[in-house]
């Protein structure tokens, strides 16, 4: 009854999975593509509209900023920017949040106390707040950003597979496999992580949407990487100044943090469902 | 027919939109005041009939032919809204789990008032006096509480009888009833199916009752219909066809049923599983057939119409006259008692367990969910653990393979202290077959990696090679091909998926196993399967088995004794024979009658 | 009924009151260890390093911090929360000054929102199985990759810049007055019938109120729908279509009220999200509110101010917590007699 099925691939996976690849090779190749160093200041040539508005040229496709740096390049740099907040800072806080989720979800008593109550006073506040204090604190650059970003977001990890790993301890097949004299930490990663995996990436998946779009929140009041690093939050603060002649210098970062976003959360929804057993058996009957 | 019918369903065919057919060419009626039992095991297609007459088809399934007329009007051309205005009016409905067919957010009041404003009570008053009219009549106690309750403060039987009460509140011509037993305990299944006949006498209504349970039709219907794979394969007076069945099919499922009186014999066995709607497509000749114990080439090439037999009596079957000759397999070499060794394998004294519970107000309150239980059992020997949901069954295994703590008393498995021994020292000589095999296999191991993942926790690890060969070779005793080594459970039928469960626990050569209700949910057929597997692995490999079921007769048919639980305590115990024939405690005789029913049907 | 409902919010709050003394612990904590001399930063730079020793005296600020804790918690229970080394003022007066806009703007967001959420959750999942519902779904995604603040700067650019419909800057007209009386802007100018004062005021807020709104509608949309999906395959709602009654009533009197809570619990566990975004907006509007205070406070290392604000943001965020909780156990009576 039960044939191998060649399915279609969940059409939001391939477009979110395309577009991060094609942000993603912006960020590692920068250098090789982009066609002017980010930082080169052209002064006479400043504002330049983008090719297809009026006035624009092939030589500045997106046009330039107030300073006569190129929008393109700055995009493109600001991509691998970007992307190195996202998988890092991403990667990070799904370990710490998925580790304390296992314990406490799967431990339970005291240790879920702890651990839930701990969650409780980190959600009180509200992250944008948290994350800009931790940067008061923390002092700015992108490694200081990547703290920041781990150390609000477990929680969201911590929070959502907690609850993942319970309905998994619940399982006949944990109490089977700790009636035949397996460990707790092999119960923990024999049994439960494969249960609780296709949850946490796509977690992390949708979190380093999140983590762009906090990376962009911290450029753009001044609070994430030095000035002399591109990023779209930093241009959109640049651009904000000349927005009434210059609206494309404006609409341009923004456009690229949407795509990313975008393209992350269609590829995080189309990882849920595909790894979904449940959706998967639909799909296959 | 005639007038004479309230429900007349014609050469009805519901189709998936791939052509492929669940129910296929099939007629019934129903005469006023008459009931109808539509019988049928999983997948034969019996629910798609009050789907079907109530418009509420899955998606993707529709009506491809015939029609389903009702009070001399024809549902099927009728618009949505003209059919709708029926449903509660006219059709009245008694769902299967009556704890999720009440809103759970509105009290019981507010639903049934609701419901009787659209049946045209117009004052609130008179509605509310309606209701608890209604409710005395089901026979709720104080049912003017009741209407300020909501669903999760009553009791699974006690709201179906909520449910009863809604359904009859219109006097509808028609009352369509989904196996509305099968959630609840036994000695409550025969209190509601005695208040669903009594409703129907006083308020004159046909009831169409689907179940899966032979022994419940006969009891409860005037006339049955058979359904396999999407056909009626016989249909008749009901105690003709428990009876006398003209069909093998009807004959078979009687045979594979056991029962708590008469002789005991060895269950009918169906080999393979009821054809899909997929495979059906293909079969030219009857469904049944390959399954069928008298099948002769003509039954694979050509599919028998149904046809009147005897007056009232058709059966769809090329040899009619032969489905009696059909017997259970002789009882091989006169069925060896195995010898019982003199070794205890279990001893308990004056075994309880306590829970602390917090409320939500953060009190904590002891409660005992078990006291004072002494039992033993021996080497080689089959014990059943009967009792209904809440009699502490389930929390007296997890108790004794460890998943829980011992609170009192003392439970020694073979030969060890359970309270002061550690876990691991039992974790060879004990098994525990799950109730629920879809959450008992991990969904992400392969069969062969489940069976032998005992090994896995010991020191040494056995190479590939002897792995693969213990694999097939548990494979082998619980009858299971080779080749789902391979395979994943969601790729398994629930037989095929218990059996599994079954070599699981039986990899490490336990001295005890613990069998917790592994036949509930499983179709007859299969559930013979199941319990006939138990009784040869019982002569091949030998060892003891505590089988905890809410079925007297599959206890009766397993086990050489018994113990009887109620509420925590055990009532009664001794040989299983002794035990149903002749109970001695109260609530064991309750529980033998509503298990026996009025009726007592023979073979 | 009632006291059942005023007995779980009390429950609810007191179990607040710990958590909040832990985060003013932790927060206190935490600006201690900056590389600020709060001292330092309460003079005027030409102060004498005698001064400052004095000053650091007075402030207790050589004593060990558990003790700094204590006579900062002591002062805040009296209504003292120090003073503003930027506006050389009370902390609370400066505070309580920018509460009532980042308020009204906090709480106009939030019914926008769920109005917007709720609604367009509900005709998405009135279009199901047709091709409305995926196109749904798909803009529902493309709004939830949008967060509150890129939306702020969109509308300012489409609806400021571009088309010029809604002002940009400010909370009222350059020249207009409303007396002070609750300090909400928009009850204010209601209270002294000044109803120009009101439209105006309301002019003002839109952006602001919609960026916010509608950066947050989209995972209510979202939550709603796939929790009236998961509401429909419940065995409830085939039986009662089975006793005959319309879609319409299976929906609004059905399904709706168990499908509302995940939505509630969404609201009550997301709204620090909501006003951690007023952060931003206003900053990016020019809204004189908490956010704005607070960007200048974390720029000037205006520490007593920061404490102040971050506290607030937390009271608020663990007050909607509870409150969502209550109403949570209000639509749920399993709950309730749990």
């Amino acid at each position: 009854m039960m044939r191998k099925k060649f399915r279609l691939p969940d059409l939001g996976l391939v477009i979110g999975g395309s577009l991060v690849g094609l942000v993603l090779i912006c960020g590692v190749f920068a250098p090789w593509i982009a066609p002017y160093h980010p930082n080169d200041q052209e002064l006479l040539y400043i504002l330049a509209p983008p090719v297809w508005a009026d006035g624009g040229s092939a030589a500045h496709l997106f046009g330039t900023d107030s300073l006569g740096r190129d929008t393109l390049s700055r995009m493109i740099y600001g991509a691998r920017t970007a992307m190195t907040v996202a998988a890092v800072a991403s990667l990070g806080a799904m370990l710490l949040g998925a580790f304390f989720a296992h314990l406490a979800g799967y431990f339970g008593g005291w240790v879920d106390w702890i651990i839930s109550r701990t969650v409780e006073v980190w959600l009180s506040f509200p992250p944008v707040v948290l994350s800009m204090l931790l940067i008061t604190g923390l002092g700015i650059g992108i490694d200081k950003v990547i703290l920041a970003i781990v150390l609000v977001d477990w929680t969201r990890f911590c929070r959502v597979l907690r609850s993942e790993v319970q309905v998994a301890r619940g399982q006949d097949y944990v109490a089977f496999a700790r009636l035949i004299g397996f460990s707790h930490l092999r119960v923990i990663m024999k049994e439960i992580l494969p249960a609780t995996l296709p949850m946490l990436i796509t977690l992390l998946s949708l979190q380093m949407g999140i983590s762009v779009v906090v990376e962009a929140i911290l450029s753009f009041v001044a609070m994430g990487v030095p000035s002399d690093v591109p990023a779209w939050g930093q241009m959109i603060a640049d651009a904000r100044i000349d927005m009434y002649g210059a609206p494309w210098g404006l609409a341009l970062p923004i456009a690229a943090i949407f795509v990313t976003v975008l393209s992350f959360n269609l590829f995080g929804d189309g990882l849920r469902r595909t790894l979904d057993p449940r959706h998967a058996a639909n799909r296959g009957t | 027919m005639n007038d004479q019918t309230i429900l007349h369903i014609k050469n009805l065919e519901i189709s998936l939109k791939t052509g492929h057919k669940i129910l296929n060419g099939v007629d019934l009626a129903i005469r006023p005041g008459r009931v109808l039992g539509v019988i049928g095991e999983s997948g034969a297609g019996k629910s798609m009939l009050g789907s079907a007459i109530a418009a509420t088809l899955p998606r993707g399934l529709a009506i491809s032919r015939g029609s389903i007329d009702f009070d001399g009007l024809t549902l099927t051309d009728m618009n949505a809204k003209t059919r709708r205005d029926l449903l509660g009016r006219d059709i009245g409905f008694i769902p299967q789990e009556p704890m999720s067919a009440l809103n759970p957010s509105l009290t019981i009041g507010h639903q049934i008032c609701h419901h009787l404003a659209r049946i045209g009570l117009r004052t609130a008053q008179s509605r509310e006096d309606r209701a608890v009219e209604l409710f005395s009549e089901v026979g709720l106690d104080r049912p003017r509480d009741l209407l300020k309750s909501y669903p999760h403060q009553l009791s699974g039987g006690m709201l179906q009888r909520v449910l009863i009460a809604m359904a009859f509140a219109s006097h509808p011509r028609l009352v369509i009833a989904d196996e509305p037993t099968t959630a609840l305990d036994v000695t409550i299944q025969q209190k509601v199916v005695e208040l669903i006949a009594r409703m129907r006498e006083t308020h004159n209504t046909s009831v169409l009752f689907i179940t899966h349970d032979l022994q419940l039709a006969a009891e409860v219907c005037d006339d049955v219909a058979v359904l396999y794979a999407g056909r009626i394969v016989e249909t008749g007076a009901a105690r003709r066809i428990i009876e006398a069945p003209m069909h093998p099919y009807s004959r078979c499922l009687n045979l594979a049923t056991p029962n708590l009186s008469g002789p005991k014999a060895r269950l009918m066995i169906l080999p393979g599983t009821m054809p899909s709607p997929l495979e059906r497509t293909v079969m030219t000749g009857c469904e049944f057939a390959p399954r069928c114990p008298l099948a002769e080439t003509r039954c694979h090439s050509s599919r028998p119409a149904l046809e009147e037999i005897v007056a009232g009596h058709h059966s769809a079957c090329h040899w009619p006259e032969r489905s009696g000759m059909i017997a259970p397999p002789a009882t091989s070499a006169e069925q060896v008692v195995p010898t019982l060794g003199s070794a205890m394998i279990l001893q308990a004294k004056g075994l309880g367990k306590a829970y602390r519970q917090h409320d939500w107000l953060g009190r904590v309150r002891r409660v005992e969910a078990l006291r004072e239980l002494n039992f033993e059992v021996r080497e080689g020997e089959f014990v059943g653990i009967v009792g209904e949901s809440g009699s502490g069954k389930s929390s007296l295994t997890k108790m004794i393979v460890g998943l829980e703590d011992v609170t009192s008393g003392t439970l020694e498995v073979v030969g060890m202290d359970r309270a002061t021994t550690p876990r691991e020292r039992f974790f060879d000589k004990v098994q525990l077959v799950f109730q629920d095999p879809q959450s008992a296999l991990n969904p992400r191991r392969t069969i062969g990696s489940l069976v032998t993942q005992a090994l896995e926790a010991r020191d040494s690890q056995p190479s590939a090679a002897e792995r693969k060969d213990m694999v097939a070779a548990l494979l082998a005793k619980v009858m299971l091909p080779p080749d789902v080594a391979g395979r994943f459970s969601d790729q398994l039928s629930g037989g095929q998926k218990q059996r599994v469960n079954i070599a699981r626990a039986l990899c490490s050569n336990p001295r005890l196993l613990i069998a917790d209700e592994i036949v509930s949910g499983l179709d007859v057929s299969v559930q013979a399967q199941i319990l006939e597997l138990l009784r040869e692995l019982r002569n091949e490999v030998g060892f003891s088995l505590l089988l905890i079921s809410h079925d007297l007769a599959v206890v009766r048919h397993v086990c050489d004794r018994t113990l009887v639980m109620c509420k925590g305590e055990i009532v009664e115990q001794g040989p299983v024979e002794e035990v149903f024939a002749n109970p001695q405690h109260p609530y064991t005789r309750q529980l033998v009658a509503a298990a026996l029913g009025p009726v007592v049907v023979g073979r | 009924m009632i006291i059942a409902i005023l007995r779980i919010l009390a429950r609810r709050l007191l179990a607040i009151i710990p958590v909040f003394v832990v985060v003013t612990i932790l927060v206190f904590g935490a600006l201690r260890i900056l590389p600020v001399d709060p001292a330092q930063m309460s003079l005027p730079p030409s102060a004498t390093i005698e001064q400052v020793e004095a000053k650091r005296e007075a402030m207790g600020l050589n004593r060990p911090i558990w003790e700094q804790y204590t006579i900062w918690a002591k002062g805040a229970v009296a209504g003292d929360l120090g003073e503003s080394s930027q506006y050389r003022m009370s902390t609370a007066a400066v505070v309580l000054d920018r509460l009532p806009a980042t308020i009204e703007l906090v709480i106009c967001a939030l019914v926008f929102a769920v109005g917007v959420g709720v609604g367009g959750g509900l005709l998405v999942f009135s279009a199901r199985d047709t091709v409305l519902e995926t196109v749904g779904l798909v803009v529902i995604s493309a709004v939830m990759a949008l967060p509150d603040f890129l939306l702020a700067l969109l509308f300012i650019l489409v609806l400021g810049v571009l088309m010029p419909i809604f002002p940009v800057n400010g909370r009222l007209e350059p020249g207009m007055q409303v007396p002070t009386q609750t300090g909400f802007l928009l009850i204010d100018a209601l209270l002294t019938g000044d109803f120009r004062a009101f439209f105006s005021a309301l002019h003002y807020i839109a952006l602001p109120v919609m960026a916010l709104g509608l950066a947050f509608s989209p995972t209510i949309m979202r939550v709603l729908h796939a929790s009236l999906v998961n509401t429909y395959q419940q065995s409830y709602i085939l039986q009662a279509r089975l006793r005959g009654l319309s879609g319409r009533e299976i929906l609004f009197g059905q399904a709706l009220k168990n499908a509302m809570l995940p939505v509630v619990i969404l609201v009550g566990t997301q709204f620090g999200g909501l006003f951690g975004g007023t952060l931003l907006v206003e900053m990016i509007f020019s809204f004189p509110g908490l956010g704005n205070l607070m960007v200048k406070a974390m720029q000037t290392s205006d520490l007593s101010v920061i404490m102040a604000i971050s506290l607030i943001y937390c009271a608020t965020t663990l007050l909607f917590n509870s409150l969502a909780d209550a109403l949570a156990y209000l639509l749920n009576p399993r709950l309730r007699n749990g």
